[in-house]
């Protein structure tokens, strides 16, 4: 059995990240539920133009205690969890490389595969463990306030914020790894997810634009769907698909290219594509 | 013959349009401290990172303890301790969990006695973070990682840069009882003395090619030594007319010298002149010195000045 000291010390490094992004969502989830009757009313009398409703509720009316917390919480709260993935997934390579403490790590008995594997192990715990203490927001709040959202069905909405969390993070990763160069890859992931983010939320309203989410992430999330309608699993099977794909293309590269210190990068247009159709030099 | 602990044949390293390395060809025998001597920017730490598999070459092989450094490397890395030139620790860990950690990868038992003997005649405090340890005591946490499972090879990317001179000498006494204890250390360094001192073969690297490989007695025997000699009077103009020496410069009572085949001839005309000797002092020659010592002799033909250029310009 292979020692997991990099998936364990990972799991300790963000262990500070875990708590935060957990008890920042444990609030949120609380919050929303409390507030909700106040709102109830409001918005049951209330007649929205159905663009604006669009925009709320996505596909549920925000009238209804789901597509309340849809619009309100679900809709949003995966961009926090994106964030974790875009530092866990950038730090796992690039950051380790830019810091330099990659060549420690990888002079020791310890292939680079078994390496990214650990890392990857390491945040689908994490990512676990934040929905999970932010679900505890659901669990102090939900059976005190009359809502018509079942406590189970929000623990099936929170895992169900897992395989998009878990697509961003593999992007990052596999950015990481093409170009290793933490804030580059950072920064392209943060755009695509919030680049993808409002397309979907516009496509839900425009009519003409309504096609265009079929090539967001956040459409095959679905939001607060799953509070009425259950899991979507080709949907969820589709972005862990995607995220497996991606996994497996960052072990190809990483397992190819020359391991660099520092954020030393000696990468133009040509060494990027180089790296992405993964020809190591010599090969 | 037994196996060589470190085989480099024909290695060829490109970074884009700069070669790096330019077909090594390299045989560290077993049980033996190796110098690998080079200004910086010669390509001494991209063939340390290739034994590795840290990075990999655009031709040739490279071995260590006949593993391939590419295919087998796992096998090399079981047996290798290495400490990176540009050493870079977790800042945020305590010194002690962060060798834990490292231990954590050796399949091996964990040596907690040899560990503490390294920690102590390196006076090492592993119980503070590594962020508050001064240049020299990370300096000192890279080599105990480095060591402190008896690696049957030592690779050092520059092991005792940073380090005070005392520290230096421990470090070359535990250098000295690994290779008593049958192992095999090979040490980068761009300072001629240290080499010197350390190592009982060394090779030289300059510009991506291994320039020469020589056993330590050789290479002092072929070196420079420049002196400076003060008299108490302006010594006659002829008095170091010698084969092999030449005059730098006078400034007034003081000569600068350079002599290529030891000092011998020089320290007995100045004995048998009867001049008043005030001071005498040697420098260590440079490595440009020594460059030039081995450039001397060959086809190349190569300007001392030009190497001097090129070093200015090197990176590392």
């Amino acid at each position: 059995m292979p020692r997991l000291s990099i998936a364990v010390k990972s799991l300790r490094d963000q262990k500070w990240q875990i708590v935060g992004f957990g008890l920042a969502l444990t609030a949120m989830a609380a919050m929303h539920v409390y507030i909700w009757p106040a709102y109830r009313d409001t918005l049951q009398n209330l007649k929205l133009p159905a663009a604006i409703e669009a925009f709320f509720g996505g596909d549920l009316s925000i009238a209804t205690g789901a597509g309340f917390m849809s619009a309100e919480f679900f809709s949003w709260v995966p961009i926090l969890l994106i964030v974790y993935a875009v530092i866990q997934g950038t730090g796992a390579i690039a950051g380790e490389e830019s810091s330099g403490t990659m060549d420690l790590l990888l002079s020791q008995p310890l292939g680079r595969r078994a390496l990214v594997l650990q890392k990857i192990a390491a945040v689908c715990v994490g990512s676990v463990l934040i929905v999970t203490i932010g679900w505890l927001g659901f669990l102090v709040s939900v059976p005190f306030v009359n809502i018509d959202v079942a406590l189970a069905d929000t623990a099936i909405a929170s895992a169900n914020m897992l395989p998009i969390t878990l697509l961003f993070f593999s992007m990052s990763l596999w950015l990481g790894a093409v170009m290793p160069n933490r804030a580059t890859a950072s920064g392209a992931v943060i755009g695509l997810a919030t680049a993808s983010y409002f397309v979907n939320t516009l496509a839900n309203g425009v009519e003409p634009l309504r096609n265009l989410r079929y090539g967001t992430p956040f459409y095959y999330y679905g939001a607060g769907l799953p509070l009425v309608d259950g899991i979507d699993w080709p949907h969820v099977g589709l972005l862990l698909g995607v995220s497996l794909l991606l996994m497996l293309l960052t072990l190809r590269t990483f397992g190819q290219r020359d391991v660099t210190t520092g954020g030393a990068t000696d990468l133009d247009a040509a060494g990027v594509l180089r790296r992405i159709l993964a020809r190591s030099p010599g090969g | 013959m037994s196996v060589p602990a470190i085989e480099m044949r024909g290695v060829v390293k490109d970074y884009g349009r700069t070669h790096a390395l330019r077909g090594i060809d390299l045989t560290v025998d077993a049980g033996r401290i190796f110098g690998f001597l080079g200004p910086n920017g010669a390509g001494k730490t991209t063939a340390i990172r290739l034994l590795l598999d840290l990075i990999r070459p655009n031709a040739g092989t490279a071995r260590v303890l006949g593993f391939d450094s590419q295919r087998q490397s796992i096998d090399v890395r079981r047996r290798v301790g290495y400490m990176p030139g540009d050493l870079r620790l977790y800042d945020n860990m305590v010194g002690s969990d962060f060798l834990d950690l490292i231990d954590s990868f050796r399949p091996e038992k964990r040596d907690v006695r040899f560990r503490a003997e390294l920690l102590e005649r390196l006076g090492l405090d592993t119980s503070r973070r590594i962020r508050a340890l001064s240049k020299g005591n990370r300096q000192k946490l890279g080599i105990v990682q480095a060591m402190m499972h008896r690696p049957e090879v030592l690779i050092l990317d520059e092991p005792t840069s940073g380090l005070d001179p005392l520290v230096q000498e421990e470090v070359a006494k535990l250098l000295e009882d690994a290779v008593r204890d049958g192992r095999t250390v090979f040490f980068s360094s761009h300072v001629l003395p240290e080499v010197e001192r350390l190592s009982q073969s060394v090779a030289i690297i300059r510009e991506g090619l291994i320039v020469a490989v020589e056993d330590i007695a050789k290479l002092k025997a072929r070196s420079v030594h420049v002196l400076e000699v003060t008299f108490a009077s302006a010594p006659p103009a002829d008095l170091f007319a010698l084969p092999g020496v030449r005059e730098l410069r006078r400034d007034g009572n003081m000569v600068h010298l350079q002599a290529r085949d030891g000092i011998d001839a020089v320290i007995k005309a100045m004995a048998g002149s009867g001049c008043k000797v005030v001071d005498l002092r040697t420098e260590q020659p440079s490595l440009e010195d020594v460059f030039l010592a081995y450039y001397a002799g060959s086809t190349d033909g190569r300007a001392p000045a030009d190497v001097r250029k090129e070093r200015s310009h090197a990176t590392a």
